[in-house]
Parts: C-alpha cells; sequence; structure tokens
C-alpha cells in the first residue's frame, strides 16, 4: 500500500488546483470559524444583555469543551471541499483515461480503486486534523483552560468526513465525466439530500436523519439552544447514529471497488 | 513459446457484437500484425488482452498462463491514445509509468532519447503536438526493454519522418528479438512491418498466418484482342491460369511470379488470335485485401 500511495503522491504533488483548493479550504475553516467566533463574542459581550446569552444559549460554544464540537459543527459545513478535491482527482484520470493506463502498465483494478479510498480517508484526516487544531485555537481564544471532556466530536467529525468524501468517490466512480459529477455531487449534497429528508419528515417520525450524509451530520447537533431543540424534534440516537454511519461507509467502499473491478474501463 | 494465444473470444456491447468467436496465437519473436478496417474490433480484442475490457466469453493466454498484473508489467502497451496527466511533463509522466512497472527512474532518459523528446521533456504534456504525445506513449512502452510491446496504431497522426522512425523503431525491436503485437488499419503498415497479419473483419478473423502467405501479391495479365469472348474461351485453357475476369480488358490471375507473357502471347498466336494488348502488373494491396474480406460475407 506504501508503494501505491507513493505513486499516488507523485500525481498529486505537482497538480497546482489540488494544492490551491486544499489551501483555501484550510483557510476557510479558520475563516468560517472565526465569523462565527465574532457573533459569539458580540452575542455574549453585549452590555445590555449581561446572562442574558448565557441563560438561552447555554455557556459559550468556543469555551472548551464545547468548542470541539462547535468548531466540528461549524466546519462541517464546508466538508463537500474535500468531497469536491476527490471528484476531481477521480474524473481527470477518467478525462485523462490515465485510470485504464495504470492497470495497463500493470496494476490491478483492486490497487487502483483501493488508493483513492484510501486517498479519500487520508484528506478526511488531514481535515480533521487541521479543525481539532482550529478547534484548539478558538477553545484558548475564549478564555478557557484546556479540557478534553467532549472530545468524541473529533472522531465523529472524522466520520462525517469520511461519509462526504466516499460519497463524492463513489459518485465520481459511477458517472465518471467530471462536470456531471461536480454537479451532482453539489446537488445531492447540499440540496436534494435535504429535500428528500423534508419529505421523509412528513411522512413518518424523523425518518429523515436516516440518510446518507444526513445520518453523519446528525453525530454533531449544533451544541447551543439545545433544551429548545429538544421541544422541536426528538434528537438522534447517537448509537444508532454511529452504527449507520459504519454501514454506509461499508457500503461505499464496497460498491465503489466492486464497480470498477467490473467495469470496461 | 507461445507470447499470446486467444481462444474463441467474443465481446458483446449493449447492441453491438465486437467480436465474434475469435482465436489465434501470437509466436514468440514475431511482429504480429492485427489488420482491419475501422470498427472492426481491434482495439476491443487489445482492450480485453490488457485487462481493460471484460470479454464476454473466451479466454486469453499471456506466456501460456492465466493473464495477470505481473505479466503487463512485462509488457509496453499504448492503446489507441496516449493517456498521461496533462498538468505534469514527460519526465514525471513517465516517473508513474515506471513506479507502476515496478521500476526506477534511470531508464527514462534512455527512451526519451530513442524518441527524440529528450529536448522538451521537462514541458508539460498539454503543451505537445500530437506527433510529440504519441513519442511519449512509446517511450514509456520501451520503459525498463520488456520483451513484449502491444502497439495500436502507432503511427496515427504522426508525420511522414515520424512514421518512417516507428517503423524502423518497430523493426529493430524486432531484430533484438522482442515480439510485437500491432493494430492497423493501413495495409501497407502491415506489409512492410509485419511478419505475421490476423485479419479481422467486424469481429470475426478472416485469416491468419505469415504475412508472405497472406498477402502475397498475384500477376495480373491484361490481354486484349479484338474478339474478346474468343480470347477469353482460348485463355481459359491455358495451362497455369487463375480466375479470369473481364474488366475493360481481359484478366488472368497468376499466382506469384508464374505468368511469362512471351508463352501466353505465343499461346493465343497459335490458336488464331492476335493480341492489340498485353501487360503483367502487381495485383493491388487492397484488391487483395477487398478479396480477402468479400470471400467471408
Amino acid at each position: 500500500m506504501l508503494q501505491l500511495l507513493k505513486i499516488e503522491w507523485l500525481k498529486l504533488k505537482n497538480y497546482r488546483t489540488f494544492w490551491i483548493l486544499s489551501g483555501l479550504y484550510i483557510f476557510s475553516i479558520l475563516g468560517l470559524n472565526l465569523i462565527v467566533f465574532r457573533i459569539q463574542q458580540t452575542i455574549y459581550e453585549a452590555k445590555e444583555g449581561q446572562g442574558m446569552a448565557e441563560m438561552i444559549l447555554g455557556r459559550t460554544p468556543y469555551s472548551f469543551p464545547i468548542t470541539w464540537q462547535m468548531t466540528a459543527y461549524v466546519s462541517s459545513f464546508l466538508l463537500f471541499i474535500p468531497g469536491l478535491l476527490l471528484v476531481i482527482c477521480l474524473t481527470n484520470e477518467y478525462s485523462f483515461r490515465t485510470h485504464r493506463q495504470n492497470i495497463i502498465d500493470g496494476w490491478n483494478r483492486r490497487e487502483y480503486i483501493s488508493v483513492k479510498i484510501a486517498l479519500a480517508f487520508i484528506l478526511s484526516a488531514v481535515s480533521t486534523v487541521f479543525v481539532t487544531i482550529t478547534a484548539a485555537i478558538f477553545g484558548f481564544a475564549s478564555g478557557s483552560s484546556l479540557s478534553f471532556d467532549s472530545f468524541q466530536y473529533i472522531p465523529y467529525y472524522f466520520l462525517q468526513a469520511c461519509s462526504y468524501t466516499m460519497v463524492a468517490l463513489l459518485i465520481a466512480v459511477i458517472v465518471k465525466r467530471g462536470g456531471l459529477a461536480i454537479g451532482i455531487y453539489f446537488l445531492y449534497s447540499l440540496i436534494i439530500e435535504n429535500v428528500i429528508r423534508v419529505f421523509l419528515n412528513f411522512r413518518g417520525d424523523n425518518l429523515g436523519q436516516f440518510l446518507p450524509l444526513q445520518s453523519s451530520d446528525e453525530l454533531i447537533p449544533l451544541p447551543i439552544l439545545q433544551n429548545v431543540q429538544k421541544r422541536v424534534f426528538e434528537p438522534a440516537n447517537p448509537t444508532v447514529m454511529l452504527v449507520l454511519v459504519l454501514v454506509y461507509l461499508s457500503a461505499y467502499v464496497y460498491f465503489s471497488i466492486r464497480k470498477f473491478e467490473t467495469d470496461d474501463l | 513459446m507461445a507470447i499470446l494465444t486467444v481462444e474463441n473470444l467474443h465481446k458483446t456491447y449493449t447492441n453491438v457484437q465486437a467480436l465474434k468467436g475469435v482465436s489465434f496465437t501470437v509466436p514468440k519473436g514475431s511482429v504480429f500484425g492485427i489488420l482491419g478496417p475501422n470498427g472492426s474490433g481491434k482495439t476491443t480484442l487489445l482492450g480485453i488482452i490488457v485487462d481493460i475490457l471484460r470479454a464476454t466469453s473466451g479466454s486469453v493466454k499471456l506466456f501460456d498462463e492465466v493473464p495477470n498484473p505481473t505479466h503487463r508489467k512485462r509488457i509496453g502497451t499504448f492503446l489507441e491514445t496516449p493517456n498521461f496527466y496533462h498538468y505534469l511533463n514527460a519526465v514525471q509522466n513517465l516517473e508513474i509509468a515506471a513506479a507502476i512497472k515496478g521500476h526506477g527512474k534511470e531508464d527514462i532518459d534512455r527512451v526519451l532519447q530513442l524518441v527524440n523528446l529528450d529536448q522538451r521533456k521537462y514541458h508539460k504534456f498539454s503543451t505537445y503536438s500530437l506527433g510529440m504525445k504519441q513519442r511519449l506513449a512509446l517511450a514509456s512502452c520501451l520503459l525498463g526493454n520488456p520483451e513484449v510491446m502491444i502497439f495500436d496504431e502507432p503511427t496515427n497522426g504522426l508525420d511522414p519522418v515520424g512514421i518512417a522512425e516507428t517503423r524502423e523503431l518497430i523493426k529493430k525491436l524486432n531484430g533484438e528479438g522482442k515480439t510485437v503485437i500491432m493494430a492497423s488499419h493501413l495495409l501497407d503498415e502491415v506489409e512492410k512491418v509485419c511478419t505475421h497479419v490476423a485479419i479481422l473483419q467486424k469481429g470475426t478473423l478472416i485469416t491468419h498466418g505469415h504475412v508472405d502467405e497472406i498477402l502475397a501479391q498475384e500477376d495480373i495479365v491484361e490481354a486484349g484482342a479484338a474478339d474478346s469472348s474468343q480470347l477469353l474461351s482460348i485463355l481459359q485453357q491455358y495451362p497455369g491460369g487463375g480466375k479470369t475476369s473481364l474488366n475493360g480488358h481481359l484478366e488472368v490471375a497468376f499466382s506469384p511470379g508464374t505468368a511469362d507473357l512471351e508463352a501466353i502471347n505465343r499461346f493465343c498466336f497459335e490458336r488464331g488470335v492476335t493480341l492489340n494488348h498485353l501487360r503483367l502488373r502487381k495485383k493491388s494491396l487492397e484488391a487483395k485485401f477487398f478479396e480477402l474480406t468479400q470471400n467471408k460475407n
């Protein structure tokens, strides 16, 4: 596997689009959290509302230990970017037809698709590392002292990132064409799944939470206003969601391998 | 040892039967041409051999074994189009190909020199002309000095100099004892370069064997006389003459090198016919090809 990853590195290291987007993505994680952090400061430090915010909203969301959950929650809105990177990496190969050449030159199909799946997990891990750092930065900036109490939201975030990148990978392997895959991926992750969720929620008791990406979103609920949230709808059962996310991830891995191994390339 | 054995290969796409039971064997040390018009199934056949297409039924053997990725590492293959990363230069692209084949970087300069691409080796692939892309694909095939090479229309898109160089290269490789399997729709290319040929049409293998036997060009004798029908009946009795046909002049086919104009002239004169036209020519390769492909229809 290490040898395969080295070759993947040869493909990526001089690919400027990839690095520019990655750089902007990391900057955006910091930036988006900074925006929300500033809003928090404005609300909690307003003179006339002394204590009110704390009473209604709960503790400042960027202070330890809630910062792990808050930063993961806010950053998850940017998860379509690692997915986009993965779609680009895969569909490039289809349009350059290098996916065929790699096989012709002596990789077997399993090796080719495994290294792409590994890439999805690596990108998710890197994203998780930056989110962890960001969470710590804002935790300290809130003037609280380090605590790892609800640190489980960081591994949850990793699973959520894996869900987004693996859905992207699966769409790319099925669709193969760059523009179309990007379009479908964005529309599905940002709009279509939410539409389906709303419809399902009409029909049954919060059925929408079991959808592929939504189930991973449910792992990290918004940490403020939780009392209010509880009155509006039943919060998802974390254990059920965790199992469901793992089942979905295994399904993505299985179907992408199967698709690539049986197709004409 | 056979380099490649194909047995009763079928391939069906959604609506098209691309291969209908193709079988042949490529002997070691040959330049094996797969000849056929566009859409005859050449690329499909090669694609199945290198495992990027799945055969519907039938079997392929490489080096007398069931194909595996290790075999492909020992074969330099250039299929259909030059497939490279557009944003990388020639050296970076070849580093990837070499790494997949399990070689180091040491061979890259040599192969780039062989195809005259060393001047532009640090330029991005996307800036290359079609001919240069083609050369890079050939260079990639030569990495690690493999014993077998598969080329799909290797001279497509090259200028006349490039075509001549590529054909020389193939002959040189064969001279070093390497086996080359190449697909082409160009008859004279196959005739000039190959030792063996398989002719494919609409997914059916029409014939295969030594080039000299299959593409042997028959002698054609054209003859004319005032009374064509009398001439026809006389020439039909001429010993050694093959098929006769009326095509402006009367045409008689002879196996290569056996037509004797003097004897024909005497033969006709002795039977009371004076010729007003007598000419010997070679049957064109194209005509030969049409004959081969039409007999089976």
